[in-house]
Parts: structure tokens; C-alpha cells; sequence
């Protein structure tokens, strides 16, 4: 009894400082989340905090802010936009980059370095440069517009990351299983089928909540190609064009936050347990 | 492999969806519009959708300049869209952007039902390349009229009443004015109006287009009076409300709440006719014309009378095709603009739209003011080069009101013109 005691006695300091810091982190969420539930002339005259003298008084909340957020914005044909932009999206880079990544990482062929260096080099290259250029292209490709443009756009700007992450992890796993199936006589895809894939689960999957997460918040460069007619437009652009051109409204972002929030929170939670074994990937090579 | 055929197969599906399609006849829209005005927008629209069966593809960003700029010059241009200012519209139109109105729209229509003013307005080197649907005016004072008999207030119809009205405001224990700059990266341009205002009232209004064409320089005496005048009140502890401080960081459309506490925290705020909204938005039970309403924002030297100073909404064609076209002649004609105006509280640029559409007596008595202005001018910041007039005016506004000596700040703001004019 008595060590364990004295261990939690240690240990009180450093949880202390974890809930400050988890207290200081979740303070302005908390009060987006109270401002979402507030009526607009209660926004515009006082602070969220303010609710907090008589937090059990319920005439003070509403949910008019979520009811014209969900009206206004057609949730169903908008969420289901963004899923058809974000699913692809994220599988497209993904699947190439585990391609790429196997190879730089454990094939000889010429140029190899030379390539991978391009590749990540393409990491500093500012997304909006390549705006006019690309849709230059699209135009011609009559790619403007149509969903198949943005998912190769999103997936360009991806790749160098995400070949980058997967070549960290890929190229830790330990040459033995390489060797010992090239000598029972498996080729490249067949390795990289059966073996490499099922061991870099947590990788991908870490990988693929960072994806998802930049092209489900992504605004620019859906505006920019596919444009922000109803029929194609994702959640950003319905809830950006809430807020009036003066910035009146603009209490509805709050609540139109958080009905953003909602998908990537179920899946970040659900990935959670890759997400922390994934973010360690590459960096500690054992 | 079960997991990848089942991810192919989602793949594939998505395609599926993935191939949008544009059956019919339709005319892509881009515009600053979104919120209510979107809403007014789509509105406004309908009937046409309904007359010629043309599908209206409407975009709102508040990003216009930037996306519209992309996509003009990746050559994927909306077939209609909103300019975000004149100076905008004219570098367009100098490189052949878009389209001569004059080329199919019925000029003499187009000449009844618009004053001279406003078509040249939207011309370049003698051809129309822009049509405006609304106009909002800005030289008007918004007051609280109950707070004003409440404390025996009368309306100031000049600049030295207004001043002795202040003076005296202050000897009864008030704050006269509530000013509040801050507009997230626009901050600033809420004290350009101010100057723009105060320009036009103490000199010719040829010494304002020369301002604006850069022909006069930012050092020059009649900039820095304006500067003076309006330093006067935005940088004094007395004058407004919370000090320059409060001014600086205040939302522009938060700082009129000032005028309806209880009691008041001031008394008058200088804003265009669309700070209404913000004022219905925030006090839903206030009664337009009885618990809120405007004056003209009084003349300073006499001779230069009570000009108007204002901004409008014009549209501008890039793709000549049949759908902009039938677009174009819609939203130029009365009864498209009644219905925007009607939605929004703006004001009308055609002559031709009845004035009972209005919503309330002050839109209307704003209509007035600007129909029967001696001069109007197209608000400065918004005809100068961006790098000026949504750049440096703005920060210059801002530096200013936190203490910068005028000086600088003319002289800062002068550099940047010298550089963004010769373009």
C-alpha cells in the first residue's frame, strides 16, 4: 500500500500540470461550444463566459444557430460532397505512395536518390503557386469542375508528405524478412503484397487521418477547381458563404464548426490507437 | 486481399458520382454575395430561371479577389461575375478580359434607366463593360432618436452645430461618437470613408479625383486637414467612445451597439445605409426610423455643399455566350434590382425602380440623398490601386488613430503610391 501511495504522491505534480495544460487547451473550444448554443443579440452584447454565472438557466441556450446552419448549408448533398472529394482523395496518394515508398526504400533502380530527393524536395513548393498552372491544364484536360480534377489535385499536394512519412516507416522494417522472401523466391509485389502492407497498418492509417483532416478543412483549392455551385460544393464553401460579406452571422461558424467536426472526430477516435503506435513510426527505428 | 477490392470498388463507385453533369442551358455567377445577400441573390434570380428556363450557377466568396483573379487568368473565367471595385473592373477590361456590353444591350434602355454618372462609372475608354444592380451610401451620421429627445439633442445641419453639439455632449457627461476600425484583415477601412467624407466637404470635387488618381500627393495640405479633422475625434479620450484604443480594436459593425445601452454609451456613429442590418441583427426589437435613424453627414466649408460619397455593386460579363447575355439585360432592368434592393435595404441604381419597394422610410429617405446629391463620388479607396487603397490607406487609418505622427503616416502611405501608381 505504502509505495504505491508514495507513487501517486509523486506522480500528483505531473498530473496536475497535465490537466492545467489539457484546461488551458480546451478553454476556447469550450467557449465556441457554449457560443454556438447562444441567440445572436446575447453573441453581439455579451461574453460566452457570462453564462457561466447561472450555467443551470436554460432559457439562455438555443439551438436556432445549429437549426440554420443545417438548413442553410443542405447537410445532405454538402456531407456527401466532401465525401466523395475526401475518400479519394485519401485513398488515391495513399495507395501510390506505398507503391513509391517500397521502392525507394528497398529497390535498386537508377536514379533513385535523385528521385526521392525531387519528390520531397516538392515539400517547399507554396500550394497556391501552383493554382493558375494547374487549372491552366484542367482546362484543357476539361478537368475543371468535375470531381476526378480534385482528386488529383489533392492527391498531388499530398504525395510529397505522405511519401515521405511511408518511406520512414518502410524503410525501418527489418531487411531480414526481405532477404529471407526474395531466397524462398517471392517477387517485389509479392513482398510488398503480404508483408509490406500488413506491417505498415498503423503507418497508414496515421497517415491517413493527417490526409483526410487537410482535405475535408481544405477550402482554396476546392474553390479554385471545382468552384462553389451547390451541386459540387464541399462543407468549407457552404459554411464560409454563411457569414454575410461584412461579417455579419458570423455566430453561425460557431455552430457550423462543430457540425463540421463531427466525422473527423469519429474517425480520428476510432483511429486513435494507430494514430499513436504511427506518429512514433520512422521516428524511433529499432 | 479483401480489404483492397473493397477499396477499389468504393473507388469505382465515387466515379460513378464523381462525373457531374451539366445538362442545360445555365450562366455561372460568381460574387462577393454570401449569407443574406446570397440568399436575396438566389431570390432575385428565380423569376429569370423561370422565364427563360436558364440554370443560374451561383458562387458566393468573400475570397472573390483572389479566386476570381486565378481563374481569370488560368482562363476558366465564371461567364458572370461581381467586380470587386471599379479600379478592378478597369484592369480587366484593359486587357481584353470582357465583354463590351454596348454589343448586344439596348443602349438607349440602358441610358433611360441609368443616370450618366453611374454608366460611366462602369465604362472604360468609352465602352460599358459593367452594370450596377445596387449602391449603398455612406455619408451619413445613424443616431438613436429616443436618446437624442430623451437628452434634448437637435440634428446638426452643419459642421460647427455638430461640433458644438459634441462639446456640449461632452460638458452634459456623454460620449458624442462611437467609431470602431477593426474589420479583421480590412482593418482601417471603416477611417477611409471618414477621410473620403471629409475630402469631399472641405475641397472642389476635382481635387477629390485628382486624390484619388494620385495627381495630388498624399502630403499635400487638403490630405493632411482631412487627416486632422478626422484625428480630431477618433484620437481624443473626450470624443468617442473607450478612446483611440476601443476605436482601433472594436468590429466596425459592433461599434453602433454604443448607441442603444442604457443609457447610452454614445451618441452617433458615421457608417454606410448597410450598418442597418448589423443594427436590426444585433437589437431585433429596434423599429427602423423610430428607434434608429440617420442624418447627412453635415457640410464642413459651405461652398462645397452636402456631396454623397458611396460604393456599388457592378457586375461585369467575361464569357460572351446567349445565358449571360439574357443575364446581363435581367439584372440590369427594374424589376430585378426591385427585388434585390427590396431584400437588402441597398439602393437603386436604375432610375426606373419604385421606391415603395424599399423596406422602411429610411432606405427611402437615403434614395433621396443620394438621387438628389449635387455630386457624387464612387468611395477613394475603392478606385485606387489595391496596394493603396485596400493596403496602406487601411494600415495608414490604423497607425494614425494608435499615435503615429501624421507625417509618417502620409509619407508611408505616399511611398506605396509612388510604387503602386506607376503600374
Amino acid at each position: 500500500m505504502k509505495p504505491k501511495f508514495s507513487q501517486f504522491l509523486l506522480n500528483t505534480p505531473m498530473h496536475l500540470f497535465i490537466i492545467l495544460i489539457a484546461i488551458i487547451w480546451v478553454f476556447p473550444t469550450v467557449g465556441l461550444l457554449i457560443t454556438s448554443f447562444r441567440p445572436s443579440s446575447a453573441v453581439a452584447s455579451s461574453g460566452w463566459w457570462t453564462v457561466l454565472m447561472h450555467p443551470f438557466n436554460f432559457s439562455q441556450y438555443t439551438l436556432a444557430n445549429y437549426y440554420e446552419v443545417i438548413t442553410k448549408i443542405g447537410l445532405g448533398r454538402t456531407f456527401l460532397n466532401t465525401l466523395i472529394i475526401t475518400l479519394p482523395a485519401c485513398i488515391l496518394p495513399i495507395i501510390i505512395a506505398s507503391f513509391a515508398a517500397y521502392a525507394f526504400a528497398w529497390m535498386e533502380f537508377w536514379g533513385r536518390r535523385f528521385f526521392f530527393i525531387l519528390f520531397v524536395g516538392l515539400l517547399v513548393v507554396p500550394l497556391q503557386m501552383t493554382l493558375i498552372p494547374i487549372l491552366r491544364i484542367f482546362n484543357k484536360l476539361g478537368l475543371s469542375g468535375s470531381f476526378f480534377g480534385i482528386w488529383l489535385a489533392h492527391a498531388g499536394y499530398g504525395l510529397p508528405l505522405v511519401i515521405y512519412l511511408m518511406y520512414n516507416y518502410i524503410s525501418g522494417l527489418p531487411s531480414e524478412i526481405f532477404e529471407s522472401s526474395t531466397i524462398d523466391g517471392a517477387t517485389p509485389f509479392q513482398i510488398f503484397k503480404s508483408i509490406v502492407i500488413p506491417l505498415s497498418v498503423p503507418a497508414i492509417a496515421s497517415i491517413a487521418i493527417f490526409q483526410f483532416i487537410w482535405v475535408w478543412n481544405d477550402l482554396l483549392v476546392a474553390l479554385v477547381y471545382l468552384g462553389g455551385t451547390p451541386n459540387v460544393a464541399p462543407l468549407t464553401v457552404r459554411i464560409s458563404a454563411l457569414v454575410g460579406s461584412y461579417g455579419q452571422n458570423w455566430e453561425l461558424l460557431t455552430a457550423a464548426a462543430f457540425v463540421s467536426m463531427v466525422l473527423p472526430l469519429i474517425i480520428f477516435l476510432s483511429l486513435q490507437r494507430y494514430f499513436v503506435r504511427g506518429i512514433l513510426a520512422g521516428s524511433v527505428k529499432g | 486481399m479483401k480489404k483492397f477490392n473493397f477499396i477499389v470498388i468504393a473507388v469505382c463507385i465515387l466515379l460513378l458520382f464523381g462525373v457531374t453533369n451539366a445538362f442545360g442551358q445555365s450562366v455561372t455567377v460568381m460574387a462577393v454575395w454570401t449569407g443574406a445577400e446570397a440568399d436575396a441573390f438566389l431570390k432575385m434570380v428565380e423569376p429569370f430561371e423561370k422565364e427563360t428556363g436558364i440554370k443560374v450557377e451561383f458562387t458566393g466568396t468573400r475570397d472573390l479577389p483572389a479566386i476570381l483573379t486565378t481563374r481569370v487568368e488560368a482562363g476558366n473565367p465564371p461567364d458572370v461575375s461581381v467586380m470587386p471595385n471599379p479600379g478592378q473592373m478597369q484592369e480587366f477590361a484593359r486587357d481584353g478580359k470582357l465583354i463590351d456590353l454596348s454589343t448586344f444591350m439596348n443602349m438607349d434602355a440602358l441610358k433611360s434607366d441609368y443616370s450618366d454618372a453611374w454608366l460611366e462609372l462602369g465604362s472604360y475608354q468609352g465602352k460599358i463593360y459593367s452594370i450596377f444592380i445596387s449602391a449603398d451610401l455612406k455619408s451619413l451620421v445613424w443616431y438613436n432618436p429616443k436618446a437624442f429627445a430623451a437628452a434634448g439633442y437637435t440634428i446638426p445641419t452643419t459642421w460647427d452645430e455638430l461640433m458644438t453639439l459634441s462639446d456640449k455632449m461632452i460638458a452634459d457627461g456623454h460620449t458624442p461618437w462611437a467609431i470602431g476600425l477593426e474589420s479583421g484583415a480590412a482593418s482601417g477601412w471603416p477611417g477611409t470613408d471618414w477621410i473620403e467624407d471629409i475630402m469631399l466637404r472641405i475641397a472642389p470635387p476635382e481635387t477629390y479625383d485628382a486624390w484619388v488618381e494620385h495627381k495630388i500627393a498624399w502630403t499635400n495640405e487638403v490630405v493632411k486637414e482631412a487627416f486632422e479633422i478626422f484625428g480630431g475625434i477618433a484620437r481624443s479620450d473626450k470624443y468617442v467612445y473607450g478612446g483611440p484604443n476601443a476605436v482601433l480594436t472594436i468590429p466596425f459593425g459592433d461599434s453602433p451597439d454604443a448607441l442603444f445601452t442604457e443609457p447610452p454609451k454614445a451618441y452617433m456613429h458615421r457608417q454606410a445605409t448597410f450598418i442597418k442590418s448589423f443594427i436590426e441583427e444585433h437589437f431585433p426589437n429596434l423599429v427602423a426610423g423610430k428607434d434608429f435613424d440617420f442624418f447627412p453627414f453635415p457640410p464642413i466649408k459651405k461652398e462645397f455643399g452636402n456631396p454623397a460619397l458611396g460604393a456599388a455593386d457592378m457586375l461585369s460579363m467575361f464569357n460572351d455566350t446567349p445565358e449571360a447575355r439574357a443575364f446581363m439585360k435581367y439584372i440590369a432592368s427594374a424589376p430585378a434590382q426591385e427585388i434585390w434592393v427590396g431584400e437588402l435595404g441597398k439602393l437603386a441604381p436604375n432610375q426606373k425602380v419604385n421606391p415603395s419597394v424599399y423596406p422602411d422610410d429610411i432606405t427611402r429617405k437615403a434614395a433621396q440623398f443620394l438621387g438628389e446629391a449635387s455630386v457624387f463620388r464612387f468611395d477613394g479607396s475603392d478606385l485606387m490601386p489595391a496596394a493603396v487603397g485596400s493596403g496602406s490607406f487601411w494600415t495608414g487609418i490604423m497607425d494614425y488613430v494608435s499615435g503615429e505622427s501624421l507625417q509618417n503616416v502620409l509619407l508611408q502611405i505616399e511611398t506605396s503610391a509612388l510604387d503602386a501608381y506607376r503600374q
